[in-house]
């Protein structure tokens, strides 16, 4: 009889990654159910409440760049850890975006607010730097801003095209959490680069609550300046009063943004003037055409449906049709029942070796 | 209590915590369908409704123009008066299409009167009533499909050995028999 460390520590491992790929695939097993139990609704005559969508991603006013592969995407998540052990758990460098898209199908498009929304997105990137240190292709760090114009114009196209962004010294490893120094060449750690997103074009599937754009809850209440919410509430009203008083809030958005605030500044061309220092370069106005363009953009009228997470029901994402999604929840919870048997057998073998019946 | 009992309880605690999941997630997900079919139904019903509303205008628009032609109003009219919420579905399912039969007809016949066709009060019904047919017919595929879900949910494992508890029954689609619908008459 004897207690053999190595045996008790792998039994120890079976039966917690055992545990963990069950839990992990009843998730799945929910989301499968949540995903096949509901009929795929047409965008064109979608009716309020809770539905189901299926079509491909379109940008809507903004893009993401990844930070990995410099993909423009609608959402990411990016990691960097050390390669070989536990990849998914010691992560140096985690970062996770979403903006907000549309969903197109045969019958019309459908817009998406992502906040708060569960993603079940394939990786896109997984690989891990060489043993001489060399970076794995098809890395290629993003170097610039992390949003982009969803339409660049013809002048943003160029010059984007035309510019070098980085200097020779420039390290995006640093700029991605300042975690250079712990994998420098020669340090004898290999890093590990783990990317999933969804790009323009993907096939998804989106469950959530379709309701008016007016019924969206606006997380910065960003409208009580413009005195839609609760105006005819006389505390709120004077509480608004109160605070424009002592300089807290400001009367509008111009005030309070100022150029921010003109539609297109910043990420395109602004429809109108904006004030600008003497000594900086004047923007390139906007024509009519593009003006009405960017308000068709960024407006959106009140009745529009839209998808959104709710409070109890928080959007669902899934890359692909609906069946493929499907079928990606219920190999996990095939691989879950697995676990199972693993966590069982690990506890047997444990068992069993303290009892005496496995010895070295 | 050995470790080999701990492990042995171990082991049955997790199949029956397996087993308990798949029973809950069942039956929640039975509850949910039957949510989203009522839900789905409760959206024809919104349409079927608007289409109600709409026919008399349609018929008062055009009656005065095609004189010639009251068996088509007449079928229109007595389609609509068939209409009702209450009846079940088979029976809702044979007059809607009933109803969307007589009303293809009365908008082949405008098609044959260019005055009609070119009045801009009958355009915009008619182009109205298009649209809800449309609606109809989507919202007639999605409730058939989310029925479809349903059966095929409590008639499979697991949740087929949770149907002698709760008593669950297929639901009915939205087709009609094809002998309760109503044929228009042929006199050639």
């Amino acid at each position: 009889m004897g207690f053999v460390p190595q045996i008790a520590l792998l039994a120890g491992a079976g039966i917690a990654i055992g545990l963990w790929l069950l839990v992990r695939g009843m998730l799945g097993y929910r989301t499968a159910a949540q995903i096949g139990d509901t009929a795929t609704s047409r965008i064109a005559t979608l009716a309020a409440g809770e539905v189901q969508v299926s079509g491909v991603i379109e940008p809507a006013e903004l893009t993401l760049i990844s930070a990995l592969q410099s993909a423009r995407c609608v959402y990411y998540r990016s990691t960097i850890g050390p390669a070989g052990e536990y990849p998914e758990v010691a992560h140096e460098f985690e970062e996770e975006r979403a903006v907000g898209f549309r969903i197109r199908d045969p019958s019309g498009n459908l817009r998406i607010f992502p906040r708060g929304a569960r993603w079940d997105v394939p990786t896109q990137f997984d690989d891990s730097t060489g043993l001489m240190g060399d970076e794995p292709p098809g890395l290629a760090f993003r170097t610039g801003p992390a949003v982009s114009t969803a339409e660049l114009d013809r002048a943003t196209a160029i010059a984007a095209l035309t510019t070098v962004p980085t200097s020779p010294d420039f390290d995006p490893l640093a700029i991605l959490g300042g975690i250079s120094d712990r994998y420098g060449r020669g340090s004898g750690q290999r890093r590990h680069y783990h990317e999933a997103r969804l790009e323009p074009g993907d096939p998804v599937t989106i469950v959530g609550r379709a309701l008016p754009f007016s019924d969206l809850a606006d997380p910065a209440e960003a409208d009580v300046a413009e005195g839609s919410l609760a105006a005819d509430d006389p505390e709120v009203t004077g509480d608004i009063a109160e605070a424009r008083a002592a300089g807290l809030l400001a009367g509008s958005a111009d005030e309070a943004w100022g150029n921010a605030a003109i539609p297109g500044f910043g990420i395109g061309r602004p429809t109108r003037a904006p004030e600008l220092d003497p000594a900086a370069r004047p923007f390139a106005m906007a024509s009519p055409t593009e003006a009405a363009q960017i308000e068709r953009r960024f407006a959106i009228a009140p009745e529009t449906l839209v998808l959104a997470s709710a409070p109890d029901m928080p959007l669902l994402i899934a890359f692909g049709v609906p069946q493929v999604a499907v079928g990606r929840q219920q190999g996990r919870f095939i691989v879950g029942l697995l676990g199972a048997i693993l966590a069982i057998a690990s506890a047997m073998a444990l068992a069993l070796m303290i009892t005496g019946t496995i010895t070295r | 209590m050995t470790p080999a009992s701990v492990a042995a309880a171990f082991a049955v605690g997790l199949v029956l915590a397996i087993l308990f999941f798949l029973a809950v997630t069942s039956y929640n997900a039975v509850m949910s369908l039957r949510q989203r079919i009522d839900k789905a139904w409760a959206n024809i019903d919104v349409v079927l409704k608007q289409r109600h509303d709409q026919l008399p205008a349609l018929v008062s628009a055009v009656r005065g123009l095609m004189s010639f032609e009251q068996d088509v109003l007449t079928d229109v009219a007595r389609a609509r008066a068939a209409y009702s919420p209450t009846e079940p579905i088979p029976e809702q399912a044979a007059h809607a299409e009933a109803t969307s039969r007589a009303v293809r007809s009365l908008f082949a016949v405008v098609e044959a009167y260019p005055q009609v066709k070119s009045d801009a009060n009958v355009l915009d019904l008619q182009n109205e009533i298009e649209r809800i047919e449309g609606m109809i017919a989507d919202r007639r595929e999605l409730y058939n499909d989310q029925v479809y879900r349903y059966n095929t949910r409590i008639s499979t494992l697991p949740t087929l050995l949770l149907v002698p508890f709760f008593g669950w029954r297929p639901r009915e689609f939205f087709a009609a028999d094809p002998s309760e619908i109503p044929r228009p008459s042929t006199d050639l």
